[in-house]
């Protein structure tokens, strides 16, 4: 018996995780913390001596009206291509780790494949299949191009999630007579939603910061990256730009936050109820 | 098997037909682009299909030195990067508890900011008046600044590392999703020690996991072109860099498309053989 | 179908739905009028209101998009491409191409206003075969841009770029073309007749200067972070950088190499077939006049081809930049010849093996 608790208690030991995490998240935030000095900086550049602290930058924004469309863009495009590539690589994943069927190689290496061609081959080459269609190039076309690219990601991450998942459940719902459809939606989806929610993250992340796909596809409302590279001939316009950058990381991480806080809250009245 | 047909063909024709429209036809465009010999005359007229482009490629020795340089330095950065994701997954599932969504979203903010302006920041962190140098110099613990923390194939290496863990931890962390903590306790209850448990239970359940994390991280790594640019210097290219010139400072479509087919088959291959090793099809059921 | 099924299906092509119907939003605006339509092939920072306020406030109906190009070869691509741009925006060294494949229509400059506000040498940039097919607009120079109080004594000659002194504190231009320019004018090559052989020695030339190069740069703002934080020394670099290091108070000088300066001019074509041609002409016109040129002199530090604007240049700091006060600077300079297809794939592909060598 005790042999069994010193063990467990082991388990629970190691505090280097933490630590580690703790580390990781500390190196990805410093660029941010120096973007966010230098948000208040009068000067134009990132260089020290700082000159006069203002909240000058924060105001133009504001008065900005195509950087925050360009915002609203990237937005549009990210929600809107994530959620494509989650869905069409969940699919993808559904038929490789459960369905039989001939030419699961090719399923797999086809949904593979955007990884390997470099992003610009894709992007010039749906520039040329657009323009032969004679589809105007618009938000919607780049967000083609993100679901495209996006789609490997999905598929790896709900494929590592589905791979080996234990069919009892399954089965026994299908014993009791449940249509297949009926099983995904409702046995299979829930228990792997931390997985499709983390791959529609991946997603939405690969489509936001997106340059090459979204400067070729783009006809006249730039998203963020590209309006950020326009900008950036003028010195000038840094500061503004980096003010959003950093108003856009300080808010979500607020929403975040204030999400994580009112969870606790409800989960602790309902432990409070027990 | 009635029922699960219907299913299977609507979730097969809907991917199948997208990736096929967008992007199987433009790499079939790509590469019969690869045959041209020039950017002269209507480009999605006829032309005459010509081996000048592969032969020129072929010719050139050092494209391929870069090619060999270019996967070596992507099987490092995968290697590093689910070596030092692979603690942040288990911590996720292990550790964090119910902070797990926060941590995840806590992760991935930082790519929600312009990866341009983050470099920009990294550059004056690290640059030969930056703040770490002007520190360790102002503590005497160096004479000169560092040079080599930019502008090297190694900061690149570095830099690809440190951008890839928070993604390669994502599918170690959806593979140990599956590991009930329970299985854990019982080896724990039956004398196993917490090592011992882990390389016995959860690493090898979380495998699959692992190796798609190592695909996910490697496959584009090879084709990388940003970070070089960005923090490579003249000595820090990568094959990616000679594709992207090719189409953005040569105008040379057709060489830039050559150089695609190849890089696009010599990565098929590796991966083709990677998954033979592994045995991938019986990792996935 | 069952229904849970069914709405997963519908989502990805409401969302398709609902972007394309935003897109659609935006389009519509644009085209309201079926007259007074331009699309502008332009390069990033060109497409704000500064830069064609003049057309802006003489023709408030008439609808202006823009479709972003990042460089020479992205905006030749695009033309190729089939792009519907009524107008496009391309520099010296480029222009031989469009002429040859019939990309660009013939500008009747009897209908500019402001035609006579360009000096001729500028005028001669955009004709080929007697015939004007480009509106010269934007220019700079090229020269040696070196830290004064890093660098002992004065730069006057290219090969600085060159010279293991300054080893590790290099940045020249990334650009195949830029550094044959660069090796013709040091070792006095034919820029417009570079043999085979030169071109090799080029080559090797620029394989051993990548020992002595810190980064090459693509956009000024890279540079002018190198040159602020001391990384970077002596520079390939355009005025526009001279001037706004100036204006940081970052000590830096401009070098009159002994080769001279080089000089590149930016310039607008319509493209040939394009439905819009008048309004093209009319846009074109106006981009000479004079609020919009000094909105590019004193926003971007380039030149412009309007005489007067340059002449009217006030600022201290813009005057050092463009050696206004020195009439005879122009005289010195070297501008770029233009590329024939066949030296532009060479050119470019050889900078390509610089970069690829071990």
């Amino acid at each position: 018996m005790t042999i069994g608790l010193q063990s467990v208690a082991a388990l629970r030991r190691p505090r280097v995780l933490p630590i580690y995490f703790g580390v990781l998240v500390f190196l990805l935030y410093l660029p941010l913390a120096v973007l966010l000095l230098f948000s208040f900086n009068a000067g134009t550049s990132l260089s020290f001596p700082m000159q006069n602290l203002t909240l000058h930058w924060y105001q133009r924004l504001f008065d900005s009206p195509e950087v925050l469309r360009a915002a609203r863009n990237s937005m549009v495009v990210a929600l809107s291509s994530g959620t494509a590539a989650t869905l069409l690589g969940t699919a993808v994943a559904l038929l490789l780790t459960r369905f039989r069927f001939r030419g699961e190689s090719f399923l797999f290496a086809l949904a593979m494949l955007p990884l390997v061609v470099p992003v610009v081959v894709l992007a010039v080459a749906l520039l040329v299949l657009f323009l032969a269609i004679g589809i105007d190039r618009s938000l919607l076309t780049v967000a083609i191009g993100h679901t495209v690219v996006a789609l490997p990601f999905v598929v790896l991450i709900v494929t590592a999630r589905l791979a080996g998942f234990d069919r009892d459940l399954e089965d026994a719902a299908m014993d009791l007579g449940a249509h297949y459809p009926k099983v995904i939606a409702m046995i299979i989806l829930p228990l792997i939603a931390p997985a499709v929610i983390s791959a529609w993250m991946v997603a939405f992340t690969v489509s936001l910061d997106e340059f090459a796909l979204a400067l070729f596809l783009a006809g006249n409302d730039a998203t963020f990256p590209v309006y950020l590279f326009s900008q950036l001939r003028f010195a000038s316009r840094l500061p503004v730009m980096i003010a959003l950058a950093v108003l856009l990381m300080v808010a979500t991480l607020a929403l975040v936050l204030l999400a994580e806080w009112i969870r606790r809250r409800g989960h602790r009245n309902v432990t409070d109820t027990r | 098997m009635h029922p699960r047909r219907a299913t299977f063909w609507a979730l097969y024709l809907l991917p199948v037909g997208w990736v096929g429209l967008f992007f199987l036809v433009p790499l079939v465009l790509m590469f019969a682009l690869s045959f041209r010999a020039d950017m002269q005359g209507e480009l999605l007229g006829l032309w005459r299909p010509t081996l000048d482009q592969y032969e020129a490629i072929f010719a050139i020795g050092s494209y391929w030195r870069l090619l060999a340089i270019s996967i070596g330095m992507a099987f490092i950065v995968a290697l590093m990067a689910v070596a030092m994701a692979y603690p942040v997954a288990y911590f996720l599932v292990f550790r964090a508890g119910r902070a797990a969504g926060l941590c995840l979203v806590i992760l991935m903010i930082p790519f929600w900011t312009s990866f341009l302006l983050r470099v920009m920041s990294w550059k004056f962190l690290l640059g030969s008046e930056g703040v770490i140098n002007s520190f360790l110099t102002y503590i005497h613990a160096i004479a000169q600044p560092l040079g080599g923390l930019l502008y090297s194939r190694n900061a690149v290496v570095i830099t690809l590392v440190y951008v890839w863990i928070p993604f390669a931890a994502l599918p170690i962390y959806a593979a140990l999703q599956r590991i009930d903590s329970e299985m854990l306790e019982s080896a724990s209850d039956l004398g196993a020690r917490p090592w011992a448990s882990f390389w016995a239970v959860t690493f090898p359940l979380s495998l699959p996991g692992v190796l798609a994390s190592f695909f996910m991280v490697f496959i584009p790594t090879v084709g990388e072109y940003v970070t070089p640019l960005l923090i490579g210097g003249s000595r820090g290219s990568m094959f990616g860099n000679i594709i992207q010139d090719f189409f953005t400072k040569a105008a040379n479509w057709p060489r830039g498309a050559a150089l695609s087919m190849v890089m696009l088959a010599v990565t098929l291959v590796l991966v083709a053989i990677a998954a033979r090793l592994v045995n991938l099809r019986r990792l996935l059921e | 179908m069952n229904r849970a099924l069914r709405t997963l299906l519908l989502v990805p092509g409401l969302f398709a739905l609902a972007v394309s119907a935003c897109s659609q939003k935006s389009e519509d605006t644009v085209v309201a009028q079926t007259s007074g339509e331009l699309a502008v092939l332009e390069w990033a920072g060109y497409d704000a209101a500064d830069f064609w306020i003049d057309f802006k406030n003489k023709y408030p109906d008439a609808k202006l998009s823009f479709e972003i190009g990042s460089s020479d070869a992205d905006v030749y691509g695009k033309m190729k491409a089939g792009t519907k741009a009524d107008i496009f925006h391309s520099y010296t060294g480029w222009l031989q191409f469009y002429v040859d494949e019939g990309l660009v229509e013939e500008i009747d400059v009897s209908k500019l206003k402001n035609w006579d506000k360009v000096p001729e040498s500028f005028r001669a940039m955009g004709r080929f075969n007697g015939k004007q097919y480009f509106l010269p607009w934007d220019w700079g120079f090229s020269s040696i841009l070196y830290r004064t109080d890093k660098v002992s004594g004065t730069v006057d000659s290219w090969a600085a770029l060159l010279d293991p002194k300054y080893k590790g504190h290099i940045s020249t231009w990334d650009d195949g073309p830029g550094a044959v320019t660069v090796s013709s004018y040091i070792h006095q090559y034919d820029e417009t007749n570079i043999t085979p052989e030169q071109l090799v020695a080029i080559k090797a030339e620029w394989i051993k200067q990548r020992e002595l190069n810190l980064f090459y740069w693509a956009g000024e703002p890279e540079l002018i972070d190198g040159m602020t934080n001391g990384d970077v020394w002596v520079a390939y670099a355009w005025q526009g950088t001279y001037a706004t290091l100036l204006g940081k108070g970052v000590p830096v000088a401009y070098a009159n190499p002994k080769e001279g300066r080089n000089s590149w001019v930016g310039v607008y074509g319509i493209r040939k077939g394009s439905p819009n041609k008048d309004l093209a002409l009319r846009f074109l016109d106006e981009k000479l006049a004079t609020a919009t040129a000094s909105n590019v002199v004193n926003q971007f530090y380039y030149g412009v081809a309007n005489e007067e604007v340059m002449k009217g240049i006030a600022d201290p700091t813009l005057k050092q930049a463009f050696s206004v006060d020195d009439p005879t600077v122009l005289q010195r300079t070297n501008f770029t010849p233009n590329l024939t297809a066949r030296q532009r794939d060479d050119w470019t592909a050889m900078w390509t093996e610089v970069k690829a060598a071990p």
